[in-house]
C-alpha cells in the first residue's frame, strides 16, 4: 500500500488526517515542522506528500515544496490551506508553486481520500 | 417733507423782519430753521454743523454773502447754498453760482417762490448725499474684493492637499505650494502646457473634462501610486470649472496624500487574515475529529474517542479564550474601556493572582518568591486591568517555565514609577523571537513550546494596558535560561482622570 507523509504544525490535524488515511490502509508518517518534514520525506520516500502551507512562517509550505522539487523528489503534493487567499497568496499551480492540489481546511475525510486516490492513481498511470 | 426727514436750513440775513418771517414760514412747513443776523454769525453757525440748505443774503454790513458761502462750503461742501439778493442782476447770479451757490433768489420773494427754490435745492442736496453714499459703498466694495482675493490666495496656499488648475488648453493657471511636492507637479509653470508632465492617470482625470462637452458639475477620483512599492499613494480628484455662461473654463485637480491611510488599510486586512487563520485552526481540528466520529468506515476505540473528545474540548477552550482576548483588544483599541480608577495596592493584587495559580505552580513544582521593598505607594489604576496584566505575565512565567524552576517577583518604587519585575527560569527566547514578542498571535514555535497552549494575544494585551497608563515595559530574555519582564507604572498620570474613590 502507498506511503503518505503529512507535515503540519497542528498535532490535532495530523492525528485526524493520519487516522483517516490509515483506516483506508495507507501507511502514514508525520512531522510537525518543515525540518522534520524534510527528514521524513528523505528517509521514507513517500508516494504522496501532504503539506500545510502556513507553519512557522506564512509560506513555509511553499518553500518546502520547492525544496523537494529542487532535489528531484517528485511525489505528488497536496497542500493544506486555510486563509492563504486572503493573505494575497492566491497562487495558481505553477513552477514556483510545485504542488498538485490545494485542499482548504477544514478537511472532510471523503474529500481527502478522493484527492489522495486521484493523485496516486495519476502517478500510477505515468 | 416727503421722506419724513426734516431739512435743516440756515438763514443768514441782517434784515430782522425777513429772518423772523421766513423762519416762521418755513417752520410751518416742517423745516428746522436756524438764523444768523450777520455774516460772522452765519459762518460760525454754518461751519459748526452741517446744514442741508442755506439762504444767504448777498449784502450784509460785515461780510458779504459770497464770502460767507465760501467759508461754509470749505467745511461742508455738500451744503446747498442759495444767495438772496435785492439787486437782482444777471452778474451777481453768475458770480454766486461761480463760487458754488446752487441758485439765487431775488428779493423780495413770495412764499411760493421761496418754496419752489428750496424744493429744487433740497432735491439737489438729496442727489449729492445719495451719490456720495453710493461712491463710498463702491469704494468699500472694491476694498472688500481686494481683501477677499488676498484672503482666498492665503487659504489656497495653506491647504496641505495639492491644488492645480488647468485651462481648456491644458495649461497650468493656478497651483498651490503643496502641489509642488508631488512628482510631475514640481515642473508646473504658469501658462505652460502641463498634461504631458503629469502621471498618466492624473492626465486622464483632467482629460475626462477637456475632451468632453459636459456642463455637469461632477468629479472624478482615482488612487494613483506616484512612487512604487506603496511609498507614495495619492487620491487625485478632478472637477470642472465653468465660465458664467456655462462653458468649460478649466479643470481643478486636488491631490491628497493617502499613503498612511493605505498602510493602515493594508495592516488591517493583514490582521483580519491573521485572525481568521488563528480562529480557523481550532475549528479545523475539532471538525476533523467530529468527522472521524461520524465516518462509519473508521473504527475508533473507546480510548481514542475519549482522547479526541478531550482534545476537541481543549481546542474549543482555546478558541473561546482567543475570541475573548480579541474582544479585549478591540475594546482597548476603540478606547471604550471605562477605567474605574482607584487607589490600589499592587502588591496585594499580585499576591492574590499568585494564589489563583497555586495548582499550576504545584503541578510544575515551581518555587515562587515575592520581594517587596518598603513603602510601596498606592497606585491609581483600574483593578481589573492590573489583574489582567499580571495574570498574563504570571501565566507565561509558569507555562514556559521548567519543572522545578523558579519565579521571582520584585516590586519597588522609584521616582514616579512602581516597577514590577517578573523573572522566570523558563525556556527563554532567541533574539529573533523577542523582537516579535508583542505581535498579535506570535508564539515561538519549537520543540519546547509545542505542548504549551496559548492564544498569542496575552502580551499584546499586556502592552496595551501598560501603554494606556503611559507606562513602559522592558524584556530581557536568554534562550534556555529564562525571561524577565519589567513593568513601569506611573504613580501620577496626567492622561487619566484619576477619580479618587475611597473605601
Amino acid at each position: 500500500m502507498a506511503k503518505i507523509a503529512i507535515i503540519d504544525d497542528d498535532p490535532d490535524i495530523l492525528d485526524a488526517s493520519s487516522l483517516v488515511l490509515t483506516s483506508k490502509g495507507y501507511e502514514v508518517v508525520t512531522a510537525t515542522n518543515p525540518d522534520d518534514g524534510y527528514k521524513i520525506v528523505k528517509e521514507n520516500s513517500p508516494d504522496l506528500i501532504i503539506l500545510d502551507v502556513m507553519m512557522n512562517e506564512p509560506d513555509d509550505g511553499f518553500f518546502l515544496a520547492q525544496k523537494f522539487r529542487k532535489e528531484k523528489i517528485l511525489s505528488p503534493i497536496i497542500m493544506y490551506t486555510s486563509v492563504s487567499k486572503s493573505l494575497g497568496m492566491d497562487f495558481g499551480i505553477n513552477e514556483l508553486v510545485p504542488v498538485d492540489e490545494f485542499v482548504e481546511k477544514p478537511i472532510s475525510p471523503e474529500q481527502l481520500i478522493e484527492k489522495v486516490n486521484k493523485l496516486l492513481h495519476k502517478k500510477g498511470e505515468v | 417733507m416727503e421722506n419724513g426727514h426734516s431739512p435743516k436750513i440756515l438763514i443768514v440775513d441782517d434784515e430782522k423782519g425777513l429772518r423772523i418771517g421766513t423762519k416762521r414760514l418755513l417752520e410751518g412747513e416742517g423745516y428746522i430753521v436756524e438764523t444768523a443776523e450777520n455774516g460772522c454769525e452765519g459762518i460760525k453757525l454754518g461751519t459748526a454743523s452741517e446744514f442741508d440748505l442755506a439762504i444767504i443774503d448777498l449784502k450784509m454790513p460785515d461780510i458779504d454773502g459770497i464770502s460767507v458761502m465760501k467759508e461754509i462750503l470749505k467745511v461742508y461742501p455738500d451744503s446747498v447754498c442759495l444767495i438772496a439778493t435785492g439787486y437782482a442782476s444777471y452778474e451777481t447770479a453768475i458770480e454766486a453760482i461761480k463760487f458754488g451757490a446752487f441758485s439765487y433768489i431775488p428779493k423780495p420773494f413770495t412764499p411760493d417762490e421761496l418754496f419752489q427754490k428750496l424744493s429744487q435745492g433740497y432735491s439737489r442736496r438729496e442727489l449729492i448725499i445719495e451719490r456720495k453714499k453710493w461712491k463710498q459703498e463702491r469704494e468699500e466694495r472694491l476694498l472688500e474684493v481686494a481683501f477677499e482675493k488676498s484672503r482666498l490666495n492665503t487659504i489656497i496656499n495653506s491647504i496641505t492637499d495639492g491644488l492645480l488648475v488647468v485651462n481648456k488648453n491644458g495649461e497650468a493657471v493656478l497651483y498651490n505650494p503643496s502641489a509642488l511636492k508631488y512628482p510631475g507637479f514640481d515642473q508646473i509653470k504658469i501658462e505652460e502646457y502641463i498634461l504631458d508632465k503629469l502621471h498618466p492617470q492624473i492626465t486622464e482625470l483632467i482629460n475626462k473634462f477637456l475632451s468632453s462637452e459636459t456642463s455637469e458639475q461632477k468629479s472624478f477620483s482615482s488612487q494613483v501610486e506616484l512612487k512604487a512599492n506603496r511609498q507614495l499613494i495619492v487620491e487625485a480628484t478632478s472637477s470642472p470649472v465653468f465660465n458664467p455662461d456655462g462653458t468649460l473654463a478649466g479643470v481643478v485637480v486636488i491631490i491628497k496624500d493617502i499613503t498612511g491611510l493605505k498602510k493602515i488599510e493594508f495592516l488591517k486586512s493583514q490582521f483580519v487574515s491573521m485572525v481568521s487563520h488563528e480562529l480557523k485552526a481550532p475549528i479545523a481540528a475539532v471538525y476533523g475529529y467530529l468527522k472521524l466520529f461520524s465516518d462509519t468506515s473508521i473504527h475508533l476505540t473507546e480510548e481514542q474517542k475519549l482522547n479526541y473528545l478531550n482534545r476537541s474540548q481543549i481546542r474549543l477552550d482555546g478558541l473561546l479564550k482567543m475570541v475573548n482576548d480579541l474582544l479585549d483588544i478591540s475594546r482597548m483599541e476603540l478606547k471604550t474601556v471605562n477605567k474605574e480608577i482607584k487607589e490600589i495596592d499592587l502588591t496585594a493584587v499580585i499576591k492574590s493572582i499568585v494564589e489563583l495559580f497555586q495548582i499550576e505552580i504545584k503541578k510544575k513544582n515551581i518555587s515562587i518568591t515575592i520581594n517587596v521593598s518598603e513603602k510601596i505607594p498606592f497606585l491609581q489604576a483600574d483593578q481589573d486591568e492590573m489583574s489582567r496584566l499580571f495574570t498574563n505575565l504570571l501565566s507565561n512565567a509558569i507555562k514556559y517555565n521548567k519543572t522545578g524552576g523558579s519565579i521571582v517577583i520584585n516590586i519597588n518604587s522609584s521616582g514616579n514609577y512602581i516597577i514590577t519585575e517578573v523573572n522566570d527560569t523558563g525556556i527563554g527566547m532567541k533574539p529573533a523571537e523577542s523582537a516579535k514578542l508583542f505581535q498579535e498571535f506570535f508564539r515561538a514555535k519549537n520543540d519546547k513550546t509545542k505542548d504549551i497552549s496559548g492564544t498569542g494575544l496575552g502580551l499584546s494585551i499586556v502592552k496595551r494596558i501598560v501603554d494606556s497608563y503611559s507606562g513602559k515595559m522592558e524584556v530581557v530574555s536568554e534562550f534556555n535560561m529564562g525571561t524577565s519582564f519589567k513593568i513601569f507604572l506611573p504613580l501620577r498620570n496626567g492622561n487619566n482622570n484619576t477619580e479618587q474613590k475611597t473605601g
